[in-house]
């Protein structure tokens, strides 16, 4: 945390005074992801404790390269890319340790939905994510279960208006896309997203 | 013959004219119904060795300390950031603007006039607990100037994007509209309800409130300002801008009510920054509060509360009789908690504001060269409002507000730093020719993004239509209640009226009044 706070003071313009000034510093995930990175629903951002650490590593970077959140009607994405825009390598990787040691918590359930419907649905999400949505490091699919159902959601529904996964280099968002045409509508949302709650039941 | 109307029957008139909200006011005039209560003051009992946590060193865990501190109580501020007042937010020379993905030092020049409130900026003369705190406190105050009839309007539609004097804008709004009043009241029976003597009132009201001339007819003003002339030679009247060209702009709804309500006259200012407040309770309270310490849990028990925050990477813990918690409700419900159901959904149900304030450092005061002293020019642009200060006149540079958009900002704070300036030199340079060359030093602050904040002020109301729904007001008075008799939330946010310095004052009066009461209340 001292090294990072004197990494900042370092990046600042006008380097004459920067000994006498209130130092800050880029561990501030915690405000809007709430304690813990346990996921925030007042703020709508996600948890983040439990994240696979290359998962993380690829969304920071994807916020800070421009690639995630830059669609003017991502609002949560647009929320979190000015968030990431600063980040140096060393500061990412520095999150990344960080949320390595947060206790996992599992999400709340907010949303309910028919889960038979569900299951069909999610059938062939699992061969990414996944049976028990526990994610696939190597097809790079991030773990589902445990994650804020409301997150999911908004997620879904930004793959399928071409709000996310359309940045030429986000390769798996539009993978991830093009999965999401099988969708129909808020209901098949619901409840696949019902469907993942209850594998971490 | 008229038969003249009683005292009742004119309320009743008002209320038929004006709904019921006239009849209050009016009535509190006349003497008929009590007026507003004095300023909040406390009367509590000794805290024989209790302790309380206050979470948050907003203006209400402030004064939550302050009055506990009084009664004895032993009390604990924890506040996340590394300065107390929260939305109470005076940018000076070096101060850090803490935005997330936006953070700023303040380069202004070092020196006491050169700030810029960038959250509360305005005191009303009723806020009599603030004020009454101000006092006590020993918090000098000045009075703030909202209204200045001779700054500018501005707006791309009406005259070209010429920007005219508020002063000839409102007068000639203000006769033309008075001539039409006129000319309704000679044409019909307006005058109907009233007593001769009380129509001939009202016609001289009309008259006077647009300066009309002896026939009715609007013909211009002198108040609009003299165009040449008036101290030693005989002043000429500027020309009439048409009634049409007037209605170009929606101002024409707006302008002639911004100093009317809460922003309405007199209006008061800590000399120095409104942070002077947070000085003051921090001169009492000061070696109670705790930085950098950001709450993590709050877990209310049946004897007390335990508190675990992060400071200095480390997490910590505290143990209190009692918690008060103005932490904004949208980031509470990311703490570890074990609120009831009905409690987080309450919490739930509290949308965030968007405000967002800009300013600049002025090279010069170039607007007191146009005779402005204070007040606010108002641009039909995303920009929307200049304020001048009052503070510093007459010395060489000022401190300006750029740019003031309480109910959408998030149209600026989604634009980079640039992009922002850019945006707020583009907007002012139609008011001030050479805008750009005058002004430096930009700090702006999207409350959005605030660090332990992350947002303006709670949204109760789903629609300002709809106003406080049942289910709404249910809600508030889950949030009001204790927990188990231990956890208050506090702050603006619980409030009917948030926003205000005074509501969050009023607010930890509430929960401060209704604690003491059930301590007096229980068994021994
Ligand atoms: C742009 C703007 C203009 C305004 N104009 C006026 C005005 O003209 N007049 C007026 O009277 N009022 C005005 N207000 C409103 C006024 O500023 C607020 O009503 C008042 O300051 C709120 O005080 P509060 O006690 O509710 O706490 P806040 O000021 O909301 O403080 C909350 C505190 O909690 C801290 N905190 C957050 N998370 C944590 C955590 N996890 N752990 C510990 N601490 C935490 C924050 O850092 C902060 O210090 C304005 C506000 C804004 C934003």
């Amino acid at each position: 945390m001292i090294r990072l706070a004197l990494i900042c003071l370092l990046c600042i313009p006008s380097l004459a005074s920067a000994a006498e000034r209130e130092p800050f510093d880029d561990r501030y995930c915690t405000t809007c992801h709430g304690t813990d990175g346990r996921g925030n629903e007042g703020v709508q951002a996600p948890r983040l404790a439990g994240m696979e650490p290359w998962y993380l590593k690829r969304q920071l970077e994807n916020y800070r390269d421009g690639i995630r959140g830059a669609h003017p009607d991502d609002i949560e994405g647009l929320a979190m890319q000015p968030m990431a825009s600063g980040l140096t390598d060393e500061s990412i990787q520095d999150i990344i340790e960080w949320v390595g040691g947060w206790n996992y918590v599992p999400a709340e359930h907010t949303i309910s939905g028919d889960l038979d419907a569900g299951r069909t649905l999610y059938q062939p999400c699992a061969t990414c994510h996944g049976a028990d949505a526990e994610g696939n490091e190597a097809l790079g699919a991030p773990a589902l279960a445990g994650q804020n159902d409301w997150y999911m959601v908004t997620q879904l529904r930004n793959f399928l208006a071409g709000y996310r996964g359309v940045h030429p280099q986000d390769v798996y968002g539009a993978q991830m896309r093009a999965m999401t045409t099988g969708l129909n509508g808020e209901n098949d949302i619901n409840n696949v997203v019902a469907y993942i709650n209850s594998l971490s039941d | 013959m008229v038969k003249p109307v009683s005292r009742r029957e004119f309320l009743n008139l008002l209320a038929a004219a004006g709904g019921a909200g006239a009849v209050v006011k009016a009535g509190a005039a006349l003497g008929i119904m009590p007026a507003e209560a004095a300023a909040s003051t406390l009367d509590l009992a000794a805290g024989n060795g209790r302790s309380a946590v206050i979470l948050g060193g907003g203006i209400s865990g402030l004064a939550t300390a302050y009055e506990l501190g009084k009664a004895g109580w032993d009390c604990t501020v924890l506040e996340a950031s590394h300065r107390c007042g929260g939305r109470i937010f005076t940018v000076r020379h070096g101060t850090l603007i803490d935005e997330l993905g936006n953070r700023q030092y303040c380069e202004f020049d070092d020196e006491p006039h050169m700030y810029f409130n960038a959250g509360a900026a305005r005191i009303p003369n009723t806020h009599r607990t603030l004020l009454g705190y101000c006092k006590k406190l020993g918090v000098e105050l000045e009075i703030f100037i909202n209204e200045n009839k001779t700054c500018w309007v501005q707006d791309d539609a009406m005259l070209g994007g010429k920007p005219v004097r508020n002063i000839e804008y409102t007068t000639h709004l203000r006769g033309f509209v008075a001539e039409m009043m006129a000319k309704a009241m000679h044409e019909t029976d307006m005058d109907e309800p009233f007593t001769e003597e009380e129509a001939g009132t009202l016609l001289g009201m009309i008259r006077s409130f647009g300066d009309l001339s002896e026939d009715d007819v609007y013909r211009g003003s002198l108040n609009a300002g003299f165009d040449s002339g008036g101290f030693l030679n005989q002043g000429a009247q500027k020309d009439i801008i048409a009634f049409r060209d007037l209605l170009k702009t929606p101002f024409a709804m707006r302008l002639l009510s911004t100093n009317e309500g809460e922003t309405g006259p007199i209006l008061l200012q800590p000399r120095g920054g409104m942070d002077q407040i947070t000085e003051g309770f921090l001169r009492q309270v000061g070696d109670r509060v705790s930085y950098r310490a950001m709450v993590a849990s709050i877990q209310v028990r049946d004897d007390g509360v335990e508190v675990a925050y992060d400071q200095d990477g480390a997490r910590r813990q505290i143990r209190a009789d009692y918690c008060f918690n103005c932490i904004p409700t949208h980031l509470v419900t990311g703490l570890d908690h074990n609120f009831p159901a009905d409690y987080v959904r309450a919490l739930k149900h509290v949308l965030r504001g968007e405000a967002y304030k800009a300013a600049f450092q002025a090279k010069e005061r170039f607007w007191e060269k146009q005779d402005i002293y204070g007040g606010i020019s108002w641009m039909n642009n995303r920009s929307q409002q200049i304020w001048y200060p009052v503070a510093g006149i007459h010395r060489r540079k000022g401190v300006i507000l750029a740019a003031y958009d309480y109910g959408g900002g998030m149209y600026h704070t989604r634009m980079t730093q640039q992009e922002r300036v850019e945006a707020h030199l583009a907007d002012g340079e139609k008011v001030h020719a050479n805008y750009r060359d005058l002004v430096e030093k930009p700090a702006t602050v999207g409350w959005h993004r605030m660090n332990h904040m992350l947002g303006c002020s709670a949204r109760w109301r789903r629609s300002f239509r709809e106003g406080w729904t049942g289910e709404t007001e249910q809600h508030y008075r889950t949030l009001q209640a204790p927990v188990n008799g231990r956890h208050y939330m506090i702050g603006d946010q619980i409030s009917m009226r948030s926003a205000w310095m005074e509501s969050a004052l009023l607010s930890a009066h509430w929960a401060m009044a209704d604690l003491d009461r059930r301590l007096r209340n229980a068994p021994a």
